[in-house]
């Protein structure tokens, strides 16, 4: 009788410490780079499963999340426009940073709209020299060739964080910087941030 | 190194006189064209971004005013079976051309693949209209003559925007010519089947299209950049890091000496080139001593034959 209770007792604290390890993994954030692609790519295939049953804002704010917990926005927005950034006041910096990240957001959210059966598939890992890591992964595209997707990340405290994608090896980063310095320059910062507002105007009417 | 220097000098000279010919006579004829922004920012890749930027909007327009309603019209009355059997058909005749670039370029287990593809294609793919390779899982490789070009060192020159042909680089140049020659399809069909392909490669490239439109905050510079990326990846096949990790924009506000940075780049530049030279001598040696060894089986093989 006793050997019995003492079994149930293990019993009842194995499942207890089960369900802590599990609730623990749960809100335990992403520590390595290739967890933080994971999460982001899950994320983001979750959002594309809900399809345009869900409204634009509705998968806005979902992705919103998911983009500013993967990406290191603040990073990004300072690269895109180069040794411009030293030029810009305090306000236009957190300008730039605040539409920057809602054209980011923006842009996923029109472009992964709906699901038809696209799953992604991590390939490899390197370390760069310059202490960052790159994860290596393809989504494959029923009936379509596979995109080959890199991650290039950079840890920023504790935070392993996406400063740049590769699509079939043409570069977000390199490809925004050129775009971003070449109006900074010859239209100003004004016409920059009125253009890209308009980019995310239209986003979300398409 | 003179000699390159001199075709390089000679060709930026035909190809401004050029230019200048096919934007005078373009933007004559177009009265449609909108004004370019005189304010354009000196790109070292694109040193002809002012007539390139004219040509790029007159391409734009012919685009808008005649190729898109035509491939519309070619969509709405082909059925989407009809149209991959023609893209299918036409990308199977690219096997060959890819197959002499493979062998250019001493891939040899590439070579191998694409003949195998080009083979499958033809006979199972009903001369080429089924893509039957793909399901056996024979992927296709992506070569063409600049990037044999850009394997054998040759550098890639200024970013053009060709009436009608649209963006190229100086190097894809005699590319294009070799590519058209080595292709099939250039002397088998009449104009009205090119026309069809052209129609059809226009009718694929839609979703491209809509995507520039949608993400671009300046166009013609988003499409130079991913074109100028895009053919950089084909020809290093996806080993190119430089424009992986920018960070350093931000962390180095050292001012740059760019005579150090150009004469490391050459350097960079030219151990890239040998190696690329001495691997290819490689794979040709292993062949040569691959096919001694056959040879010498051969023979002992005869020899033996001769014994009994």
């Amino acid at each position: 009788m006793f050997l019995l209770q003492i079994r149930k007792f293990i019993v009842c604290c194995g499942l207890v410490l089960l369900f802590a390890t599990q609730v623990f993994a749960i809100d335990q954030p992403p520590t390595t780079a290739k967890q933080v692609v994971d999460k982001f790519q899950n994320e983001l295939l979750s959002v594309m499963k809900k399809g345009k049953q869900s409204s634009f804002s509705d998968r806005y704010n979902e992705l919103y999340n998911a983009v500013a917990n993967s990406h290191d926005l603040t990073k990004i927005a300072r690269i895109v426009v180069g040794k411009e950034w030293e030029k810009l006041s305090s306000e236009q910096q957190q300008k730039l940073v605040e539409v920057f990240s809602k054209l980011s957001v923006a842009a996923y959210t029109h472009n992964f709209k709906d699901y038809n059966g696209e799953s992604f598939t991590f390939d490899s890992e390197e370390e760069t020299t310059k202490g960052g890591v790159v994860i290596h992964s393809h989504l494959s595209i029923p009936d379509e060739k596979d995109v080959k997707f890199d991650y290039m990340l950079k840890e920023n405290g504790n935070n392993w964080r996406i400063i740049n994608i590769i699509a079939n090896g043409v570069s977000d980063l390199a490809l925004k910087r050129t775009e971003y310095t070449s109006i900074l320059q010859r239209d100003g910062f004004d016409a920059l941030i009125s253009k890209i507002n308009e980019k995310i105007d239209n986003y979300s009417k398409l | 190194m003179i000699f390159f220097c001199r075709i390089n000098i000679n060709c930026k000279a035909i190809f401004t006189a050029m230019l200048i010919g096919a934007a005078t006579i373009s933007l004559n004829g177009c009265e449609t064209t909108k004004t370019v922004n005189k304010n354009i920012i000196f790109n070292r890749a694109d040193p002809y971004e002012g007539f390139n930027r004219k040509i790029y909007q007159f391409n734009e327009d012919v685009d808008n005013y005649i190729a898109e309603p035509v491939a519309h019209a070619y969509q709405a009355i082909t059925p989407q079976f009809l149209q991959t059997g023609i893209f299918n058909f036409y990308n199977n005749l690219k096997n060959v051309n890819i197959v002499i670039n493979d062998l250019l370029q001493a891939k040899f287990q590439q070579v191998a693949q694409d003949t195998g593809r080009f083979t499958v294609n033809t006979t199972l793919g009903l001369l080429g209209v089924v893509d039957a390779a793909k399901k056996l899982g024979l992927e296709q490789n992506n070569e063409d003559f600049e990037q044999t070009l850009a394997v054998w060192g040759v550098p890639r020159g200024p970013y053009l925007v060709f009436p009608l042909l649209g963006p190229v680089t100086a190097r894809g140049l005699p590319g294009a010519a070799f590519d058209t020659a080595a292709n099939p399809s250039t002397y088998f069909f009449g104009a009205p089947i090119q026309v069809v392909s052209v129609l059809n490669t226009r009718a694929n490239a839609e979703g491209s299209i809509k995507f520039i439109n949608e993400a671009a905050l300046d166009p013609y510079v988003f499409t130079r950049e991913s074109f100028l990326q895009w053919r950089k990846s084909l020809a290093t096949d996806g080993r190119s890091e430089d424009n992986m990790d920018l960070d350093d924009v931000i962390e180095d506000n050292q001012p740059v000496d760019s005579d150090k940075v150009s004469f490391i780049n050459e350097a960079k530049q030219f151990a890239k080139i040998s190696q690329q030279f001495f691997n290819i001598s490689k794979s040709f040696n292993q062949t040569s001593e691959s096919f001694e060894n056959a040879i010498n089986k051969l023979d002992s093989l005869n020899k033996k034959n001769n014994k009994i």
